[in-house]
């Protein structure tokens, strides 16, 4: 797990850290580094995809002798492990480098383990035309960063793990009662498409599903997954579902964090998530721990967790989370020009 | 009888529904037109929040006999018996607050011709439903214990231990909450003398209020 990542020079996190838990819900205004920080860890883990100019705070790109770091650190018992990944502009000469790590062979298959976590790095924001598209079929079917694939990802399930599959079916009746089961068709050889099923009879194809309809599926799937990868994010998992179902998203992904507290054997996945909701926010007043607000001012950007907040408890009392939030009393609100 | 149910979720109004129908010794009907009268997650917040409305919603809108409404009390002060005199009170109290707010909007009803008042009960879980759920179970869960905690005294338990200690995580899940608080209101319906006399004034009162209807 990453406790937390120091970012330098990276677009618009000139100098700050960002804390992270196993399960982290950033709240901030629009352009506040939210984004920027889930592409950083991103890039972290594939320095070699991105230029320095594409990575570098735009009001050093012409400044000699920069370097761009972004400095992961790992949550370990008995050790303080880091790893740092960057790009840096010397006499005119661009490279990359990272992630490396501050640890050698003591802890190779351990290092191997967060490397692969951060290559695997996914920033789901889903695309309801995407979801809803007709798949080729390859085996070890992945959901992608839109959410294209789900139809081959939940099909592979069904195959090969037929009581995940059911469970997933049953939970969707929960959350979408007028559903009761995901179809399959296909719609020309080697494809499949997605059809839920109402509970009356009907199919009705994935394209004709509204969008929230969709996203609550994608999230379900990602939940059911026997091996999701190690980190996850998601930009505003609210987006396009109904207040009353957000309980439920909040649900999933506490089960992908907490497997152990669901009775599943798999590892827990970390998550991080943004959001600009403060309904969803509410859903987390219990866990101050859990929310960082994402600050930007003249200094730039900085993210502060909420249980570092001093006498948060006494300070919030009664007062619902959302809204306070949302007032702009806990910051993270652009200041008036 | 029909019975409309207010709490601070879905799963607190299955439990507090069971506890209801001990209490009446008989079942009671869902309001159709609003079988789930939800809260969202705002907790507190909300159920204030939607406490008048709900109120005039189910007087002008619906033939329910009656609402009912829990919620927690967080680490508010908990509710005395000294409240319930005239002039007593406590304004911090959440269990004060419901009834304020119950009297007003029942004092502001105009008479509807064929319709009976809407009956009332409120209830306060101290410090968090989970309490009730344990009650029985740990003998140091009780409203007597929290309130030395609010006076500063170390106690074992705080709200989130107590979900905990509930469904074996501090993140349940919706299910499993429900499934744990049926269980548990199931559980103590059977005797409901020791949930009376562990939360005398939280579920007391809240049995009392039921009892007069």
């Amino acid at each position: 797990m990453i406790k937390s990542v120091h970012f330098k020079n990276f677009k618009a996190l000139i100098d700050t850290t960002l804390p992270l838990n196993r399960f982290t819900l950033i709240v901030g205004p629009n352009g506040s580094g939210k984004s920027t920080a889930m592409q950083g860890l991103h890039m972290a883990g594939n320095t070699h995809a991105f230029h320095f100019l594409d990575v570098v705070t735009a009001s050093l790109r012409d400044v000699d002798d920069i370097t761009v770091e972004i400095r992961v650190n790992w949550d370990i018992s008995d050790s303080v492990v880091f790893s740092n990944s960057g790009w840096e502009c010397e006499d005119g000469k661009f490279k990359n480098f990272g992630p490396d790590f501050n640890v050698g062979q003591l802890h190779g298959r351990v290092i191997t383990n967060f490397r692969e976590a951060l290559t695997s790095f996914q920033i789901y924001s889903f695309d309801a035309q995407k979801l809803a598209l007709p798949v080729e079929l390859f085996p070890n079917a992945t959901l992608y960063a839109d959410g294209s694939n789900l139809a081959g990802v939940l099909e592979s399930l069904r195959d090969k793990e037929p009581e995940s599959f059911e469970a997933l079916n049953e939970e969707l009746g929960r959350w979408l009662p007028e559903f009761d089961r995901v179809l399959f068709d296909t719609p020309k050889k080697g494809y499949k498409s997605l059809l839920l099923r109402t509970r009356s009879g009907h199919r009705i194809e994935a394209s004709d599903l509204s969008h929230g309809t969709l996203f609550a599926l994608a999230f379900l799937t990602l939940a059911y997954l026997p091996n999701p990868p190690s980190i996850l994010c998601f930009e505003e998992p609210e987006r396009g579902i109904h207040p009353r179902l957000l309980r439920e998203v909040r649900d999933a992904i506490y089960r992908l964090c907490y497997p152990e507290d669901h009775g599943e054997k798999r590892d827990p996945v970390q998550v991080i998530a943004t959001t600009h909701s403060p309904y969803f926010l509410d859903l987390y007043k219990d866990h101050p721990e859990e929310i960082v607000i994402a600050h930007k001012d003249e200094k730039g950007v900085h993210f502060e967790r909420l249980s570092d907040k001093p006498n948060i408890d006494e300070f919030l009392q009664d007062a619902p989370l959302g809204e306070v939030w949302y007032s702009g009393i806990l910051g993270g609100v652009p200041n008036q020009p | 009888m029909k019975v409309a149910v207010l709490s601070e979720s879905p799963a607190d109004e299955a439990a507090i529904r069971i506890l209801l129908e001990g209490i009446l010794q008989k079942r009671t009907q869902e309001i159709p037109s609003l079988p789930h009268i939800e809260a969202r997650q705002g907790g507190w917040p909300s159920v204030k929040t939607l406490l008048p409305v709900t109120i005039r919603h189910l007087y002008f809108n619906t033939d329910a006999d009656a609402l009912v409404v829990v919620a927690d009390s967080d680490d508010t002060p908990v509710h005395q018996s000294g409240h319930e005199q005239v002039g007593g009170e406590d304004r911090r109290c959440r269990l004060c607050q419901l009834r304020s707010v119950i009297n007003m909007e029942k004092a502001r009803f105009r008479p509807i011709p064929s319709r009976s008042p809407l009956k009332t009960a409120a209830g306060l879980a101290v410090p968090a439903i989970e309490a009730w759920y344990l009650c029985g179970l740990d003998p140091h869960v009780n409203e007597a214990t929290w309130a030395r905690k609010l006076q500063a005294e170390r106690i074992t338990f705080t709200r989130n231990k107590l979900k905990a200690q509930v469904y074996r995580t501090e993140r349940p899940s919706l299910q499993m909450e429900t499934r744990y608080a049926i269980e548990a209101a199931t559980r103590l319906v059977d005797d409901l003398s020791m949930i009376e006399q562990l939360f005398p004034n939280g579920f007391g009162s809240f049995a009392r209020d039921v009892r007069s209807w």
